[in-house]
């Protein structure tokens, strides 16, 4: 049932999209162009699974939860997900080692969504307080790790960014 | 216009938003989507096409006057968070997570205009005017009255809520609210108060099936920042004005005690800021 046909750009790459009206973005995403980076947890906004960063035109990129928006309000604009966050061979980021490192990761459905909000933390803010790393994973729910050794990959991460500056 | 469909409509302009909605008048007016969407999941709601205000530009952001302070209906409550007008910015900062709060506005908590939503008290207390574009032009309305029974509000056909406008605030202003649980929750009892000129004004969310105020109560509060009245005869006040539902979450009991609590604390916080509190 396609209402709406438009484009989306999803980690550099732009695709024609027919879908329905409230066809979520992150239905488009898993199920129209086959984008399995961002996971179905809750579907209603509480989990973080499927966090995604967007740039709308004008915009500064935010992160968002894809099940919550409507895919066509997004039209035209550019969508990066955890396959967008690494280094330019490929290999895993900063926050992806720590994460391994720290011990961060058990069943892994949430932790694209927590690297997609962390990254997103440590880059507008790079010397973020305890605090600070909790209330910008606050949208973010895991059910295995208790969130402490998450929150100590994200101070490791900031650490190694801190040093590698300095 | 971004995109237009018989059942979907991306304006970029508020002309072409109000074309859209009368061309479409069984659409549903969507911006961030945080509230429509999990309604959609969950089947309590139909839609027959959307709508969108999210790319209108002209809907986003927040500006001052000498005396108001200025926000577009589509501003998203992440920018809220270090508005001014604290009473606003605390109800923003508890409002969902900080992957909704990007795309969740202030003008769709109003016209959810559910009795838990979070800036319907901060709003009320503030005093603040709503501004309604349509065809016939734009129309300033008070927030007081607006809503006028859970979910239901006094805009007219083809009208979208375009602004509101405060009276600019800079003195103590806060909310509060209490939930099942200390993460993620929706108000189970929400109370939002305003201090100024030495006068208190409340208002209370998820206190009967619209935002309630009073100026029987706001009297008392006044006197218990004074120090002529006891929390005890707030509390008292307070149940007199409140008239809250019974429902899965809550009593009407435990909601008239719990508004009670919440207006002794806020007025309490207001003598701390005052230099007039322990």
């Amino acid at each position: 049932m396609a209402d709406v046909e438009f484009e989306l750009t999803v980690d550099g790459t732009t695709s024609a999209v027919e879908a329905g009206f409230s066809e979520s973005l992150l239905t488009v995403l898993r199920d129209r162009l086959g984008v399995r980076g961002p996971k179905v947890g809750c579907a209603h906004g509480r989990c973080g699974a499927c966090a995604v960063s967007v740039t709308v035109p004008g915009e500064d990129a935010h992160v968002l939860c894809a099940c919550l928006v409507p895919a066509a309000i997004v039209a035209g604009c550019a969508v990066s997900t955890i396959a967008s966050i690494n280094g330019p061979d490929g290999e895993l980021s900063d926050v992806q080692e720590a994460f391994l490192a720290e011990g961060a990761v058990q069943c892994g459905i949430c932790t694209a969504g927590f690297v997609t909000a962390a990254t997103e933390l440590l880059d507008t803010n790079p010397d973020p307080t305890r605090e600070e790393i909790e209330g910008a994973l606050y949208g973010n729910l895991c059910r295995c790790t208790g969130y402490g050794r998450i929150v100590a990959a994200v101070e490791a991460a900031a650490a190694g960014r801190r040093e590698a500056t300095s | 216009m971004l995109l237009a469909a018989p059942r979907f409509a991306l304006p970029e302009t508020l002309g072409e938003a109000i074309t859209a909605l009368a061309d479409r008048p069984d659409a549903t007016v969507v911006a961030g989507g945080t509230e429509v969407m999990p309604d959609l999941l969950w089947r309590t709601r139909r839609a027959e096409g959307f709508v969108s205000l999210r790319r209108v530009r002209e809907l986003r952001g927040v500006t001052t006057t000498d005396d108001e302070l200025v926000v577009a209906a589509g501003t998203p409550v992440a920018a809220l968070i270090h508005v001014e007008h604290r009473a606003l910015a605390a109800a923003a900062t508890s409002l969902g997570t900080p992957l909704v709060r990007t795309e969740a506005t202030i003008g769709g908590n109003v016209m959810s205009a559910l009795p838990y939503r979070n800036l319907l008290p901060a709003l009320l207390a503030a005093d603040a005017a709503l501004e309604l574009t349509g065809p016939g032009g734009t129309r300033t309305v008070p927030f007081d009255g607006f809503v006028t029974a859970p979910g239901v509000t006094a805009i007219g056909p083809g009208e979208l809520l375009t602004a509101l406008r405060l009276p600019r605030h800079r003195g103590f202003a806060d909310y509060a609210k209490v939930g099942r649980r200390n993460a993620q929750f929706v108000a189970t009892a929400s109370v939002a108060a305003v201090a100024a000129a030495g006068r208190v004004r409340l208002a209370f969310g998820n206190a009967g099936p619209t935002p309630v105020r009073s100026d029987a109560v706001d009297a008392v509060a006044t006197a218990l920042l004074d120090g002529t009245a006891t929390p005890e005869e707030l509390r008292a006040a307070v149940d007199a004005a409140v008239d809250p539902p019974t429902d899965p979450v809550a009593s009407a009991e435990y909601r008239r005690h719990a508004l009670g609590v919440l207006a002794v604390r806020l007025v309490v916080r207001a003598q701390v800021d005052a230099g007039l509190g322990s």
